[in-house]
């Protein structure tokens, strides 16, 4: 996505820049040549459709509701492409540390695998919450979570994040369904 | 707040690229917004009515055409150059400044910006739990930073391989350079050793 948006902001610096130019360059040749406007661009023609066109008629609210849209999608391609990473403490001045996400839930994810009666794991984490989805046969969401919960909460003090993320385990266990 | 040089180096600036593209996005919602409004109707049938090019504003228009004309090629010039400006920003490569270590005339030292991170980067590299690194130089001339991702293998101790980077590989980049400070970003990958696959 932060691609994406990088490309966006290429295009709309350029049309920016030409709009600008465009407009400035017609404006200054028919300010200098009333006679041989237009230079580039059939304004004359654009100039006396829209004196035509009213507000109400069809192509008008089309064309608003396009750009109304297109707007949106780009306020809501920037605000999904933001940074995800998960600050750690920084262990000494002029030093910065992240890791990413994606880090930070494979490490959960081994050490929940790696406990008792786990048959699988996955996990989802952001910086602010860690969430813990548990498969298990043996043992039933009362038994297991709060051994999972500590067990994640322990591995989490040892890593050095700058904020502790909330953790939230789900257990999914037949023996429930019994 | 200003952000330190080593935060900054965390990552390709984007801050400006982002922003100006949502202000974009906000001003053809609410222009598409306030045009859908006025054809629906909603500010009254006469304005729904009216031309798009209302007579009105051509008048007044053509009664200041000096200063009209004036504003939009001032106008025009401006938007042209903030758009060129703003298609190169966003163009550009990330940086990756020489470092200067003395600036002297006739006896400046500038260390390449390729050497430093070659060198950082087999220092790293050989430190226990490291699967992999890669280093380089950010930022610009005057703020010179160094950027250093670690990809760590599975079960590696975070802590250990911690003090051996900045005890050895950092402290050693610092004395090899001269300098007392060296801004850093480090982005850390943990367990990415090579995966197992099922047979």
């Amino acid at each position: 996505m932060r691609v994406f948006v990088r490309l966006l902001s290429t295009l709309l610096g350029l049309v920016v820049a030409a709009a600008g130019g465009l407009l400035a360059l017609e404006v200054g040749w028919h300010w200098w040549r009333p006679a041989d406007a237009p230079l580039l661009l059939p304004w004359p023609a654009w100039r006396d459709r829209l004196s035509e066109l009213t507000w109400d008629r069809s192509p008008v609210p089309l064309i608003a509701a396009i750009v109304a849209v297109a707007g949106l999608a780009l306020i809501v391609a920037t605000l999904s492409a933001r940074r995800r990473t998960v600050r750690m403490t920084d262990p000494a001045t002029g030093v910065s540390v992240t890791t990413s996400p994606r880090s930070l839930a494979r490490l959960v994810g081994h050490r929940v695998r790696a406990e008792d009666n786990v048959n699988g794991a996955s996990v989802t984490a952001t910086a602010k919450k860690v969430r813990v989805r548990a498969t298990s046969r043996l043992e039933t969401e009362n038994q297991l979570r709060p051994r999972l919960r500590e067990s994640v909460g322990e591995l989490l003090s040892e890593v050095p994040l700058a904020r502790r993320p909330k953790v939230s385990v789900v257990v999914d266990s037949p023996k429930d369904r019994r | 707040m200003s952000k330190s040089v080593s935060t900054k180096a965390l990552a390709r600036s984007y801050g400006a690229e982002r922003g100006l593209t949502f202000v974009i996005g906000l001003i053809a919602l609410a222009a598409g917004v306030v045009a859908l409004v006025v054809a629906v109707g909603w500010l009254g049938d006469v304005r729904a009515g009216r031309p798009v090019l209302d007579p009105l504003a051509v008048e007044w228009l053509g009664n200041h055409a000096v200063p009209s004309k004036i504003v939009a090629i001032v106008v025009g010039v401006l938007l042209f150059v903030f758009g060129i400006w703003w298609f190169l920003r966003s163009l550009r490569p990330e940086n990756r400044p020489d470092i200067e270590l003395d600036r002297e005339i006739g006896r400046g030292l500038t260390v390449t910006s390729g050497a430093i991170s070659g060198a950082v980067q087999a220092d790293a590299e050989s430190v226990d739990g490291v699967a992999k690194a890669r280093a380089r130089a950010v930022g610009d001339k005057e703020n010179p930073a160094l950027r250093l991702t670690l990809w760590l293998r599975e079960g590696s101790d975070l802590k250990a391989v911690w003090e051996e980077i900045d005890a050895h590989v950092l402290a050693r980049a610092r004395e090899s350079l001269g300098v007392d400070v060296l801004p850093t970003a480090v982005r850390i990958e943990l367990d990415s050793g090579e995966r197992q696959r099922v047979r």
